[in-house]
């Protein structure tokens, strides 16, 4: 009984220390900053869709910062004049309130701006990409890993698994996430992009790749691919939808014609072929 | 040896006269329920006809019984394998049409109807939706040859026949019926037992009844396609099937079953037949010719006394064994061999046995002139009877044609024995020959006759005293039961879906 007791203590040791650990991981400000933030923002690498973040204590007294992190709607609903500035500069995209935010977080993260400021160049300068044109090869290994035909190195799922793209497969891709035809245009070009790969941060993206991010090798040539896509130009149109309805349809009917003739013996009724053919009543 | 009892049944054919007064005995005490409407578990057909289920005995469609393969016994509709693949929906079961959509006629109608030119009218109106309906098919919708065109003609007995013998059959002044009563067989080797996936169906250790269980049913419906006689049936409300009980409570408390209790023509027997359980596989593999002499050799003698000591051995109380031996189905099927088993080639021993029934020789009628009968000998040419041998050899044969030749010509025999001494215009020295050449004792013949024409109440029905008690017994504590068990169910079987 009593060592009974000890491994269950030993176990539930375990467990809080799990907990702890688990929850400071949580609430590191770094990693928080890495998985949230970079898609729009940069420390000293310039705009992306949100602005950049470089010595922004110098323009923003720490209060309004804490409180327009941990809200941003309701500032600008609030009708406050730089919220409302800063929301047109951001083209209206409004910065998402992030899960897990709280005040203590908030300070903390305005902390690690203020720091990273000082430094001559920031973790968070966000991904320098080369402008030169990109060759074939890289749109093709891009076209590659969009498909999935080539694996990422850190085990993600494919874009195609749920995205379209224009001309790409017979039945398009998956429909849980937008067309990615023209993502370069949406996304402002190659930087705003290198960004949102490094670390996407919607609802549906970040739990999927928060644990298997893309390489830096992957990027590059998804870039290209998707740079190329936009430079081709159009929408995936409805036409795979209809082929995916009449593919499953046909699927149908056949599945129905096979099982009819794995149970062609099956009774079908017997009064009524008998009595087919009978005078109707009254006739 | 391994004996065991079974409570065995004999119809005689040739005294039924199709009034239907069992089927309605039957339905008034136990289907005249929601979900039973269509249930006939007593139903009487006419010969040649389909039958109810509509051509119930075609198992080409409907695969009930069981077939030898490979030296082995296998049910047609189901198996291990097959229950796989079919679990969402068995494909060879009856479907309500195959059946009837079971009606009544708003009555009401005739009271309520407003004042017009016409005679109001009762629609009919379907028991299972309540909507007038359209009636295209009924329980006995080929009674008395009703439809002959369709369903006589269709009788899936008529195999084999010749093209004339099937159009003497319908001609007129020729056509010719009798009636084919019908209740659960309580068969030996019983094809709905074997197909159940959830053991409801037992066949009862005492009397031999074949039950099923209301509560361990749980509506896979294999028994109703697996009984090659159509005799279990659904119940669509209570959503478990529910089957011929042989009147088990009247049985138990010495009353015959109620469709036996009211039989006009006292055509039906009951009884107790000893067999040996241990050679049910072996005889029910036979082959065809040979599946009727099989289970007759496999019912015991109740005199001998090796029977008697196994069946003591076995725990049947010597009561059993004495109701054994006053048994009139011992008699019918195994002494005189005048009962044989219908459709014995599904091999489920089907423990009901029938009296093939005679009928009057072909007759011929030429232009304007009176009915002449082809033959002069009215009662004993046999194979001029209306009824080809070849029909009920399919019946009650296996299609084999010995067997009831057999039983006919003794019949026969008997009749012409009878009228030599009652009436006196044949010669008795005749009677003897015909009753010789039939196999049969002047004792005998008798015998038979007495059984047939005289029998009293008592001797058609030696009902066994069950010993509920001691069955009981092996399950429960008497004293328990008792207060614990009576009238109607304690909780209503509730749907098992």
């Amino acid at each position: 009984m009593k060592r009974l007791t000890n491994r269950l203590s030993f176990l539930s040791l375990c467990g809080a220390v799990w907990l702890v650990v688990g929850a400071a991981a949580a609430q590191d400000p770094v990693e928080f900053f890495r998985q949230n933030c970079t898609s729009c923002h940069t420390i000293g690498g310039g705009r992306l869709t949100g602005p950049d973040l470089k010595n922004v204590t110098q323009q923003k007294d720490r209060a309004w910062l804490e409180n327009f992190i941990q809200n941003p709607r309701a500032v600008i609903d609030s009708g406050d004049p730089y919220a409302l500035k800063l929301f047109e500069e951001a083209r209206r995209v409004l910065m998402p309130t992030l899960p897990g935010m709280n005040p203590e977080l908030a300070k903390k993260l305005i902390d690690l701006i203020e720091a990273e400021s000082k430094l001559e160049e920031s973790q968070f300068k966000g991904l320098q990409i080369t402008d030169r044109p990109f060759t074939p090869r890289e749109i093709e290994i891009g076209r590659e890993i969009f498909l999935g035909s080539r694996k990422l190195a850190n085990g993600g799922p494919a874009c195609f698994s749920c995205h379209t793209m224009k001309g790409l497969g017979g039945l398009g891709g998956g429909r849980l996430g937008p067309d990615l035809t023209r993502v370069y245009e949406r996304l402002k070009g190659r930087q705003g992009l290198g960004a949102w790969l490094m670390a996407p941060a919607t609802q549906t993206m970040r739990p999927l790749f928060g644990k298997h991010p893309l390489q830096p090798d992957e990027i590059l040539p998804l870039i290209a691919f998707l740079e190329d896509a936009a430079h081709k130009g159009g929408e995936d149109t409805s036409v795979a939808i209809l082929n995916f309805f009449f593919l499953g349809l046909g699927g149908a009917i056949l599945a129905l014609v096979c099982f009819d003739a794995a149970w062609r013996w099956r009774l079908r009724g017997v009064r009524q072929p008998l009595t087919e053919g009978e005078i109707p009543r009254g006739a | 040896m391994n004996v065991r009892s079974q409570i065995s049944m004999v119809f005689h054919l040739d005294k039924c006269i199709g009034c239907h007064t069992c089927s309605i005995a039957c339905k008034n005490i136990w289907t005249d329920r929601r979900g039973a409407e269509y249930m006939w578990w007593n139903n009487v057909e006419t010969k040649p006809g389909c039958g109810y289920p509509t051509q119930w005995e075609n198992q080409e469609k409907y695969r009930g019984g069981w077939e030898r393969a490979d030296g082995k016994l296998r049910l047609r509709s189901t198996g291990k394998g097959k229950v796989i693949f079919n679990i969402f929906h068995h494909p060879h079961m009856p479907s309500m049409d195959d059946y009837y959509e079971p009606w009544t006629y708003d009555y009401q109608h005739l009271f309520n109807a407003p004042e017009g030119p016409d005679q109001p009218t009762a629609r009919p109106i379907s028991m299972v939706t309540g909507e007038p309906i359209d009636i295209k098919a009924g329980p006995n919708w080929d009674d008395d040859l009703g439809g002959s065109p369709i369903y006589a003609e269709n009788d899936p007995n008529l195999e084999g026949l010749t093209e004339e013998q099937k159009q003497q059959l319908s001609a007129i002044e020729r056509l010719v019926f009798f009636y084919f009563p019908r209740i659960c067989n309580h068969c030996l080797n019983p094809a709905c037992v074997a197909s159940c996936p959830s053991g409801a169906l037992y066949k009862r250790g005492e009397d031999g009844i074949v039950l099923v269980d209301q509560n361990r049913c749980r509506a896979w419906r294999s028994c109703i396609a697996a009984c090659p006689y159509k005799k279990v049936f659904f119940n669509w409300f209570a959503g478990k099937s529910e089957k011929c009980i042989l009147c088990f409570p009247r049985i138990e408390t010495g009353q015959a079953p109620a469709c036996f209790h009211s039989c006009v023509g006292r055509i039906r027997y009951l009884g107790v037949l000893l067999y040996d359980a241990e050679r049910i596989e072996e005889v029910a593999k036979s082959p065809d010719e040979e599946l009727v002499e099989a289970q007759r050799s496999m019912i015991l003698d109740p005199w001998d006394p090796e029977v008697i000591r196994a069946a003591r051995e076995a725990g049947i109380p010597d009561a059993m064994v004495e109701a054994a031996q006053r048994s009139p189905v011992y008699k019918f099927v195994k002494q005189w061999k005048l009962a044989l088993p219908p459709h014995i080639e599904y091999r489920t021993l089907p423990m009901l046995f029938y009296v093939p029934p005679m009928s009057p020789v072909m007759a011929s009628r030429e232009q304007n002139e009176a009915v002449e009968h082809v033959s002069d000998d009215l009662f004993h040419d046999i194979d001029a009877a209306r009824v080809p041998m070849r029909f009920l050899a399919n019946l009650f044969g296996a299609g084999h044609e010995a067997k009831v030749r057999y039983a006919l010509r003794k019949q026969k025999a008997v009749r012409w024995y009878r009228r030599a001494l009652t009436v006196g215009d044949v010669e008795m020295e005749t009677a003897e020959r015909m009753l010789r050449e039939a196999d049969c004792s002047p004792e005998e013949a008798e015998q038979i006759y007495r059984l047939t024409s005289l029998c009293t109440f008592a001797e058609r029905f030696v009902i066994p005293p069950e010993h509920r008690e001691q069955a009981i017994e092996m399950l429960e504590d008497p004293g328990e039961h008792r207060t614990t068990a009576g009238f109607g169910f304690l909780t209503g079987p509730g749907r098992a879906m």
